[in-house]
């Protein structure tokens, strides 16, 4: 049966359109109960025995949720106790439209088997899809659609002969009117609160509830404290007249009362907009798309210097609050004004759920608490809750309901524990979900793309591929590496030349383009390494079996095979996909034990050498062009193999073998850049690594000054020059510190189009074009890159989505915020492991050098540590020592003592754990010692736990 | 035109037919044929209308776009009209067969339809020298029997009639820039008053008779024909000769009062109609193109 479904729409050029959609309706859509005998259908979800024990239905029974309670509640849908619910496509719909998130958990919930989620698509059966009346509005009708629907359910599940279960739909809405208009016309409904409230033996589910706006009188004083957000339809006039900004809204992180909105303009001119005080905040959060007017121009401010945080315990009157916004008015220079704005609406809040703690409330038997976000720039939450007791001291997460105009703090509820504060487990979770690193377990839907087990090689994968299962490869990698995805071998030719390949495992082959696999690795990216734990990009099936390339197996790869002389250069360079058996899987130390070894000849060992040759001339060669090696600190933790607590710390130390594999790897990916952009020069993916604006040099170079060493910054060549013939006497670590302070200056290097740039150039590498290639099991711009490469190559067919530069634009904004995402989280993990490790250790003095100087502190660099902290001159509590700061040098004078950058100090190390949701390393001064200033070495006093700075 | 031959013997038989007002198929001359109306059979439009005189079948569909207002009337909308005549109506259209017939259909239509008299063109401004709605008419003739201009203007008026113009509003800012807001209700339509919309009755000289909804064979006898409008109260507003021939004043006069009378009496049966149509709603049965 056809139907059509008109609407008028306007296009973005003003115009007005007509457009007709057909609609068929159908008779074959099932119920998916199991209890039901009429319908046709070959599998069932919803359960015949649907039993979830409630106060208010005794019979079993399957939930039908209106479009309002899955967007608020999807936490409470999400727990195992919630089965047996009918997701209506109307509401489905409606959800995907409102809010992208809550869609996709609830896409997720519904592939969990368990849950027995069904979706009616009532929009297409022929008994329950209306048609809009006149004089209706869409929601309205949408709700009659869900009445309707439901009306049908519960006539359908009456008819079968085996009624005697009384099986039943209960409607949930919180819609005062639909409840209405629902029971009048025999529905069984209920508000989510009662039917929640209702459930035995689940108490805790009622502190998952979103606080609905009904509640909202109860909680907060009646008096308005923020101005009314403008409509969107305002906001999008008052942004086309250009009255109002858009942009995104980002918390200072040291001080609540002050953020700026980030205005992206046209090409290159975005502004920054300031805006400080609670009123003009006007309830945005971090993150938010936000509009802004600006003020005018006498109103303007100074970003301040001061720290603020919101402390003090649910303070709802904002009479403090009026003194602090005057300390930030105080000293505005009338240079140092920026543009200062207020917000006027909000366009898009960017809500996810908050780790942090609860601040209990003093008073016992109070529900409603304080909620304080890990991340600083969060604001405090208003949550309810009965289990107060049991949460505090741990860590919880928070999701944000709502913020009316007339609360001080926004309301939200509680989602989930994740277990208490300062332990491992606890820690590791919690820094994973600020830096959204996506960890759930994979889902059903991407798992059921994995090849089925046993796996083996078949004709069919064959066809296109070179047999080189004869070769003498192997991979040389870390110690307890599971995810080979590279490995090498060489050997001599008849002619005299030598033929060196590199056999990336071959993920694309696994991973096939647009199915959920293939989404789900790109969502996420990249594979996260934190210290002693791995977050997957694709499922362990393949990351650590059939795409690592392990020795004795069969595997698929791509290779990239050159043919080179004794000067390693490249005579030919030819790309095909093929089969290797790997020979061997060495740690860089075996290889390294191999290669030194004379007594040993045996053919992986020849090839090693043959590598180790090549890539020492790579590396000359490389090095004569002006690649940079500049230095950082890594660190490796020793783990206790039971209790994974560190017990030692090492900075990693690089070996002949580490240069050897890396050599290759660039040389790879180098040439696959060059091949794919010949190929497809508009939509192919690179890796450039902008050279630093001059004025990023500034701190290396007065910090080489100062030992009157000259550096030259004009090019990557000049600058790997000057950091070679950099030395000091009797200094053997200046090298060093030069380098880690040079890396400092670099800018980051990213992914991108190449059809929407023109600036492909490496300068880190000193090279005109590069790429990833090397590492398709944890980047997901690897496999990209494999694709346009067997596109290239005619080994695979291409897809639209892989010529289109515009997405691919958008992929690579992903990839790049993904990594850099995983590598702060790589950081926060190593910080938090350095301080378990020196929670263990008590408190410990060590050597360093100054790194930085600063107005109020150094920074001290430990090398044995590979740790960094700082030291603080000035504190709140005692009188600040005379500090004279001198920004030429930079020195810092303290008292009689000056500091230059790279003095050797000595420092007392130790944890602070006085605030338990930021603990931190504290080092305190020990040599040279100032009076007033310096602390005694502790092993005198060894019961200063706490450090006598703050 | 499309056009038949017609033999001598039959051209006597209809002209003493027709001096005996009585015609071929059993009509009086100032009789229409058996005439089919259905409106609203183009989805995709906002206004459409079917119309079957005898074997000529037209189709009118009306598009209502946002444009804007002609510069020397800056309060009114307009409309458009283009005739496309198919090659489905006679082989005789095919390439550009159709194109000279259409040209002429569509200027005559613009001079009827398009004036103020007829349409309350300022209905159609939404904001003065800005913006406003233009009304596209395209006509399709789907088959030739004679008669056309009274099957496209029946045509015409009905779709007017079924026109749904979706409601905008003018939203204005503080710095007076001006923003049309659609109404998200499909229901919310502004419909248009077609009580003034003249029918076009084409009268042909046949003998000394004067002959309204000619066949083509009868077309074939004629000596001359006249189009003139008239709108629901008999008021003439345009005449025009159109074809070869000549016609004496005397016969222009006696045409024009017959016409007046034929179109008078034409509008008011077919306002009912539409009404009826229009008031059965969801419960109407689509005939369609297939019925």
């Amino acid at each position: 049966m056809l139907k059509s479904k008109t609407f008028v729409k306007k296009t973005r050029s003003g115009r007005v359109m007509k457009i007709v959609r057909e609609h068929y309706l159908r008779d074959d859509i099932w119920c998916g109960s199991e209890a039901c005998d009429e319908c046709k259908q070959e599998s069932t979800v919803l359960q015949q025995e649907a039993c979830i024990e409630s106060n208010l239905c005794s019979y079993p029974h399957y939930l039908i949720p209106d479009t309002n309670v899955v967007l608020h509640q999807i936490d409470v849908l999400g727990d195992p106790v919630i089965r047996n619910v009918i997701i209506l496509q109307t509401v489905l719909q409606e959800v995907r439209h409102r809010s992208a998130p809550v869609y996709k958990r609830l896409k997720d919930i519904m592939h969990e088997k368990e849950k027995h989620f069904y979706t009616f698509t009532n929009e297409h059966h022929r008994e329950t899809f209306i048609e809009r009346e006149p004089g209706e509005s869409a929601n309205d009708r949408n709700d009659r659609a869900i009445r309707v629907a439901a009306r049908w359910y519960s006539q359908h599940l009456k008819t079968p002969k085996s009624s005697t279960d009384g099986l039943k739909v209960v409607l949930l809405t919180n819609d005062q009117g639909n409840k209405q208009k629902a029971e009048d016309s025999g529905l069984l409904v209920y508000k989510c609160e009662e039917y929640i409230k209702s459930l035995i033996a689940n108490p805790d589910l009622m502190d998952r509830l979103a606080l609905s706006s009904d509640d909202k009188n109860e909680i907060t004083s009646s008096k308005v404290l923020f101005p009314e957000h403008l409509p969107l339809s305002r906001i999008q006039t008052g942004i086309k007249s250009g009255s109002f900004l858009q942009g995104t809204f980002r918390a200072s992180r040291d001080n609540y009362l002050e953020a700026t909105v980030f205005v992206q303009g046209e090409g290159e001119d975005s502004t920054e907009v300031l805006i400080q005080g609670l009123q003009d905040l006007n309830r945005a959060v971090h993150q938010d798309v936000v509009a802004v007017q600006l003020l005018p121009r006498n109103q303007w401010v100074a970003p301040s210097s001061v720290v603020l945080q919101d402390e003090g315990t649910a303070k709802d009157d904002d009479i403090e609050e009026e003194e602090e916004e005057k300390v930030l008015r105080i000293s505005a220079h009338e240079a140092a004004r920026k543009p200062t704005g207020k917000v006027v609406g909000i366009i898009k809040r960017n809500w996810r759920p908050f780790c942090g703690m609860l601040n209990v409330s003093q008073i016992k038997e109070s529900t409603r608490h304080l909620f304080t976000p890990a991340d600083r720039r969060i604001p405090r939450i208003r949550i309810e809750t009965r289990q107060a007791s049991t949460l505090a001291g741990q860590r919880i997460m928070v999701a944000i309901d709502g913020w009316p105009k007339d609360s001080r703090y926004p309301n939200g509820h509680f989602v989930r524990s994740l277990g208490s504060a300062g332990e491992k487990d606890t820690e590791e979770e919690v820094l994973l979900l600020e830096h959204d690193v996506p960890h759930q377990a994979f889902s059903q839907a991407v798992l059921s793309f994995l090849p089925k087990m046993p796996w083996a090689i078949t004709p069919e994968d064959m066809v296109r591929r070179e047999d080189l299962r004869h070769l003498t490869v192997c991979s040389v990698d870390p110690p307890g590496c599971t995810d080979i995805d590279d490995a090498l071998h060489c050997r001599d030719l008849e002619n005299g030349n030598l033929e060196v390949g590199v056999h990336i495992a071959d993920v694309s082959h696994f991973i096939r383009p647009g199915n959920a696999l293939d989404k789900e690795a790109a969502s996420r990216g990249t594979t996260v390494y934190l210290c002693g734990k791995r977050i997957d990009m694709v499922p362990e099936l393949l990351s650590s079996n059939l795409c690592s390339l392990r020795s004795n197996v069969e595997r698929l790869t791509f290779s990239c095979i050159w043919e080179m002389n004794h000067k390693a250069e490249i005579l030919k360079t030819r790309f095909t996909k093929s089969v290797i058996n790997s020979k061997a899987s060495l740690t860089y130390a075996e290889a390294q034990m191999r290669i030194d070894d004379a007594t040993k000849n045996d053919s992986i060992t020849k090839s090693l050498r043959g590598l180790n040759k090549l890539a020492k001339i790579l590396k000359r060669q490389r090095i004569e062009k002006g690649a940079l090696t500049l230095s950082s600190m890594e660190v490796r933790f020793h783990m206790d193999s039971e209790t994974h607590d560190p017990i030692d710390l090492q900075t990693k130390e690089l070996m002949e073998t580490n240069s050897m594999v890396e050599e290759f790897m660039l040389l790879a990916n180098i040439s696959v850049a060059q091949k794919i952009y010949d190929e497809f020069a508009e939509c192919a993916l690179l890796r450039k690594h902008p050279p630093p604006p001059p004025s990023n040099y500034d701190i290396l170079l007065k910090a080489a000054k100062s030992k009157d060493v000259e550096i030259h910054t004009d090019s990557a060549k000049a600058l790997a020059d000057s950091l070679d013939v950099a030395r000091v006497d009797g200094f053997p670590y200046f090298n060093t510190l030069l380098r880690i302070l040079a890396t400092r200056c670099m800018m980051q290097a990213v992914y991108f189009c190449s059809g929407m740039d023109s600036d492909f150039h490496h300068y880190g590498l000193a090279s005109p074009i590069y790429t990833h290639f090397t590492s398709p099991i944890r980047r997901y711009a690897d496999i990209i890159v494999h694709r346009l490469l067997a596109a290239a190559i005619g080994a695979d067919s291409t897809y639209p989505d892989l010529m289109d530069k515009h997405k691919q634009s958008a992929l690579c904004i992903n990839l790049n915020y993904r990594h850099k995402m995983a590598q702060y989280a790589q950081r926060a993990s190593v910080s938090f492991h350095t301080q378990l490790f020196f929670k263990n250790r008590g408190i410990v003095n060590e050597e360093g050098f100054v790194l930085f100087v600063r107005k109020n502190a150094i920074i001290v660099l430990i090398p044995k540590f590979g740790l960094e902290g700082t030291v603080f001159f000035d504190t709140k509590d005692k009188t600040a020592p005379n500090l004279v700061f001198d920004e030429e040098g930079p020195t810092l004078n303290v008292e009689q003592h000056t500091f230059h950058i790279f003095d050797k100090v000595k420092v007392t190390i130790s944890l602070d754990d006085s605030n338990i949701q930021h603990q931190k390393i504290r080092m305190a001064l020990i040599d040279p010692v100032i009076p007033g200033v310096s602390v005694p070495a502790p092993d005198i006093e060894p019961q200063a736990k706490k450090p006598k700075l703050d | 035109m499309a056009a038949v031959q017609v033999s001598e013997a039959e051209k006597v038989y209809i002209l003493h037919g027709i001096r005996d007002d009585l015609r071929v198929d059993g009509r009086g001359c100032e009789d229409y044929r058996h005439m089919e109306i259905e409106t609203d059979v183009v989805s995709n439009t906002d206004g459409s209308a079917k119309v079957t005189l005898g074997h000529t079948a037209v189709l009118v569909g009306v598009k209502a776009e946002i444009g804007k207002p002609r510069p020397a009337v800056p309060n009114e909308g307009y409309l458009e009209f283009f005739v496309d005549c198919s090659a489905n109506a006679t082989p005789e259209f095919e390439g550009r067969g159709g194109e000279e017939l259409g040209t002429e259909l569509s200027n005559t239509l613009y001079k009827v339809f398009n004036n103020k008299h007829s349409v309350n063109l300022k209905s159609l401004c939404i904001s003065a020298g800005e913006h406003c709605w233009v009304l596209y008419v395209d006509v399709l003739l789907l088959q030739c029997d004679g008669n056309l201009y009274d099957a496209i203007s029946i045509a015409v008026k009905a779709a007017l009639f079924n026109t749904k113009i979706p409601q905008v509003h003018i939203s204005t800012d503080d710095e007076g820039g001006k923003e049309i807001e659609l109404s998200d209700d499909p229901y919310d339509c502004m419909r248009l008053n077609v009580e003034n919309v003249p029918c076009i009755v084409t009268m042909c000289k046949v003998g000394r008779r004067h002959v309204v909804d000619v066949t083509l064979q009868e077309k074939a006898c004629s000596v001359a024909s006249l189009i003139i409008s008239v709108t629901h109260k008999g008021i003439v507003t345009c005449v025009r000769k159109v074809g070869g021939g000549s016609l004496d004043p005397e016969s222009i006069f006696e045409m024009t009062e017959a016409g007046k009378r034929v179109g008078k009496a034409l509008h008011a049966p077919l306002m009912t109609l539409l009404q009826q149509e229009e008031d059965l709603g969801k419960a109407r049965q689509k005939v369609g193109f297939l019925g």
